[in-house]
């Protein structure tokens, strides 16, 4: 019982003191971009536009207003949930960042469980193995494409699996006759048009999360718990499934919530070469047209997302090790 | 068989069934695919202030009048379009427009005279603010440039209609060429919420295309309306607009046939595009110019008070001339351009046949000629240090251009050498776009490398009138009032060959003052697929007029 009210308390205290990380961190975005020089209205400035409708836009940003003023109303606002109207897309900022916001979430968590899955995999292999040419191999591989920059390898699927080998749609998220397939068929071609731009996404993670859980896993095998369990007679299959890998996985998770966090805040290169509608477009196109509410917008989306991301790793350290559960809360 | 092998074999075959996906789908007959950067914000003309929103909007929404390029005359001409016929009053103070009759929009609701008054309020209505406010200068206007519906429009019947022009106002057609919107959708909805409507993603439309789908930031597939007068069925029937930000991906994409045109492609893909059989290169010169902005006017002291004095570097226009003279601009145009450009010797367009002054010859790449204009104006080298100094002060300065446009990183290299040659010290420095049109409004940048997309129509006082206050464009802040005179009387009524002269007089008097350096006329390439017929890649664009296109298919 007494359990329970702590971690209820610590989880209050825990999205308290996240709520206010939010809010500190919009606050000084709100200041920055303020700061930073260009102005909204300048696009509005041309030839074929008058001088008036640039006024009159201006007057509508609010950007006459004194910058404290600006400021007070934004953050009434914001805390009733309202981060204003974009200045590009003309709709509410939060129904701008859900439009592109959804792929990046499925896209980010696609992307996250192929990275531990086949790094999981890779690594229980060759640590089975116990290879040396094998090992030295994957880890120079691995090396290689944790060095290699996401655009790098992105144009290089696309040259060999779409340009030489024509596998795979060049971009975009569907065929033009998606609409008159059947359900199979969609479901088939949108995992057809992504698998490029997930093995882009992935590869690098992949690579980083082989080398931790290989050595990880290697220092499991060789501790004395792992040979007195074998002395007794429980099967290699059982030792590493119930003592091996969660073991070995654990310190890991950390590192995998922050990689959560910043793919759900967008993965601009791999989005831009590959025409998918993600958060990161979304967020450098705020900035270069000087969207002011929805850069705040994408940066809350992103922050909330590395903010829930951590606390989703801490829960399942918890499941994993309940031991943990006051250490992490507290 | 154990469930790893099957699950391992399930998985093969579950590979093999991707991969056999045919990546190019079977496409529909008539179905033309356009490669753009970005998708759109708003399908309605009122608030389509991007490019490719202007270019799809035309095709949902038509106007009264159709302008067409006429290539012969070098200007436009105006036919009919949802009027069948105009007439004007023998003095051009009004104009009368006879509807069609087989004019409907989507819903069936046929167009009307009201839609025309509804429309043009609207453009112009303060609360409103359509891409068009405040550009209603030929019309009957109140202080807040909302047209009085009153004065300017007569309903004579359901299909005819007068536009009385103000009274001093020069007559202009092109004002009232605005896509007409429908009254009887957008009635309902308050003036200030028109820019957040949902109805703005749902048109109900006039034009000879009728949006079908729109993927957000996938395509926009428009299909041929065959209600429209215009609609013919041996023509193309879809129309999609395939977002692909990457232009290396739109290159791959029109190479491998998933993408039948692009626009503004690069001259350094040229060569390698050429090489395919059925790709169709067309450039168009004269719609964008690239310049060296010399600022005229002394930074710090108009930062300071707003005080113009003349720059000490730039503010000569020998100084100028001399600049232009050292800058070796043919070899940027055939290194980099493949001769593809023009050289520009003034802000007038060579499209525009009757305006463009051919008598002018540009300023020649000359060193003897350049250094001897500066040593005129008093630099040399008296310390012999390899640069020319005058008062004490080095002719030395920095030359800033936006990130992102290779022709600009190799023109400055080019011209940091070429200006080393006189003894100028010339550094380059790279800005993000924002910053930088941040710091030419504020006028303090002393050196620049940038473009003008010029309007249809000739525009020219936005660009170069001496009211620094009206005119936010003139950046470099060149002034002279005998061309204010010139721009003044170009907005009045005045004869045919009088506002020819006032043009040639123009360009004369901004060739000798050189305010900036005119580089060259790039070429906006089109690329597309020869099954594409009957298409006219003109200064006006290259989808203007699509729906009479036609697909060849093999």
């Amino acid at each position: 019982m007494n359990m329970n009210k702590e971690v209820i308390k610590a989880l209050c205290k825990r999205f308290l003191s996240s709520v206010i990380t939010l809010l500190l961190l919009i606050s000084l975005l709100f200041i920055l971009v303020r700061l930073s020089p260009g102005d909204p209205a300048q696009k509005y400035i041309s030839a074929e536009l008058s001088p008036e409708l640039r006024e009159k836009i201006t007057e509508s940003f609010n950007l006459n207003e004194p910058v404290l003023n600006q400021y007070s109303s934004f953050l009434i606002n914001a805390i009733k949930g309202d981060l204003g109207v974009s200045y590009d897309y003309k709709l509410p900022v939060l129904t701008v960042v859900w439009e592109y916001l959804s792929f990046t979430i499925i896209f980010a968590l696609v992307s996250i469980l192929i990275q531990l899955t086949v790094s999981l995999y890779l690594s229980v292999f060759i640590v089975k193995r116990n290879s040396r040419f094998l090992d030295n191999s994957i880890s120079n591989i691995s090396l290689i494409i944790y060095s290699t920059p996401a655009f790098v390898l992105g144009v290089f699927l696309i040259y060999v699996f779409s340009v030489q080998l024509n596998l795979f749609p060049l971009s975009g998220l569907k065929s033009l006759d998606y609409d008159s397939f059947s359900a199979v068929a969609k479901l088939i071609d949108q995992i057809h048009h992504i698998i490029l731009p997930v093995i882009t996404l992935s590869a690098a993670g992949v690579a980083l999360f082989y080398k931790y859980l290989k050595e990880n896993l290697g220092n499991v095998y060789n501790q004395t718990f792992v040979q007195q369990m074998r002395a007794n007679g429980f099967s290699e299959s059982y030792i590493l499934k119930r003592h091996v890998i969660p073991n070995a996985i654990r310190p890991l998770i950390s590192i995998a919530g922050i990689e959560l966090g910043i793919l759900m805040g967008g993965a601009l290169l791999t989005e831009v070469i590959f025409g998918l509608p993600g958060m990161g477009r979304l967020t450098i196109d705020s900035i270069l047209s000087r969207d002011y509410p929805l850069v705040i917008g994408c940066a809350l989306a992103a922050g909330a997302l590395m903010v829930f991301a951590n606390f989703l790793a801490d829960l399942v350290k918890m499941l994993i090790d309940k031991r943990m559960t006051k250490g992490i809360l507290g | 068989m154990s469930i790893k092998k099957l699950s391992f074999f399930l998985i093969v075959v579950f590979l093999f069934s991707l991969l056999s996906c045919d990546s190019k789908p079977p496409q529909s007959k008539n179905r033309i695919v356009v490669g753009i950067s970005s998708d759109v914000k708003t399908f309605n003309p009122l608030f389509a202030f991007s490019v490719d929103e202007g270019a799809i909007v035309e095709l949902l929404y038509l106007s009264l009048v159709d302008f067409r390029w006429d290539e012969e005359k070098g200007e436009l001409k105006s036919l009919p379009m949802l009027a069948r016929k105009f007439e004007w009053a023998g003095d051009s103070s009004f104009i009368t427009f006879f509807l069609r009759d087989d004019i409907f929009w989507t819903d069936s609701v046929r167009i009307t005279p009201d839609d025309v008054v509804f429309s043009l309020d609207v453009y112009s209505d303060p609360l409103v603010q359509s891409r068009l406010y405040g550009t209603f200068k030929s019309l009957h206007t109140n202080d807040e440039n909302h047209i009085d519906i009153e004065k300017t429009i007569e309903v004579k019947s359901s299909s005819e209609f007068n536009i009385h022009f103000a009274e001093d106002a020069l007559p202009n057609l092109y004002e009232l060429g605005i896509p007409i919107i429908p009254k009887h959708v957008f009635d309902s909805v308050g003036k200030e919420e028109l820019v957040t409507s949902g109805l703005n993603f749902n048109p109900v439309s006039s034009g000879p295309f009728k949006l079908k789908k729109w993927d957000k930031n996938q395509t926009i597939t428009l299909e041929a309306n065959e209600q429209s007068f215009l609609y013919d069925p041996e023509n193309v029937s879809e129309l999609v607009f395939k977002i692909v930000p990457d232009y290396t991906s739109r290159i791959l994409q029109i190479k491998k046939g998933d993408i039948d045109l692009v626009e503004l492609v690069k001259t350094e893909d040229i060569e390698d595009l050429r090489g395919y059989d059925d790709l169709q290169i067309v450039p168009v010169v004269g719609r964008e110019y690239d310049y060296v902005g010399w600022n005229n006017i002394d930074p710090n002291e108009f930062s300071s008070g707003g005080k113009i004095e003349p720059h000490s570097l730039f503010g000569s226009p020998n100084v100028r001339k001399a600049l232009t003279h050292a800058i070796n601009r043919n070899e940027i145009l055939d290194e980099y351009l493949l001769g593809l450009g023009e050289i520009a010797v003034a802000p007038v367009s060579p499209i525009f046949k009757k305006a463009f002054d051919e008598s002018i010859i540009g300023y020649e790449y000359d060193i003897v000629k350049a250094k001897r204009l500066l040593e005129d104006e008093g630099w040399a080298d008296s310390n012999n240090d390899g640069i020319l100094d005058k008062d004490g002060n080095d002719f030395s300065f920095t030359l800033h251009y936006p990130a992102g446009n290779p022709l600009r990183e190799f023109a400055a290299t080019i011209m940091k050498n070429n200006l080393k040659a006189v003894g100028i010290e010339m550094d380059m420095e790279v800005l993000e776009l924002g910053t930088f049109i941040d710091n030419l409004f504020a006028k303090k940048l002393d050196a620049w490398m940038a473009a003008w997309y010029i309007p249809i129509p000739l525009e020219l006082k936005p660009y170069w009138y001496s009211d620094l206050e009206s005119t936010p464009l003139n950046f470099v802040s060149y002034q002279n009032s005998t061309i204010d005179k010139i721009l003044d009387n170009l907005e009045t009524k005045i004869p045919l060959q009088q506002r020819i002269n006032f043009y040639k007089k123009f360009q004369e008097l901004i060739h000798r003052d050189e305010p900036v350096t005119f580089l060259y006329w790039i070429p906006n390439i089109s690329v597309y697929n020869r099954k594409i017929k009957n298409i006219n890649v003109s200064p006006l664009g290259t989808v203007t007029h699509c729906w009479e296109w036609s697909v060849k298919n093999n």
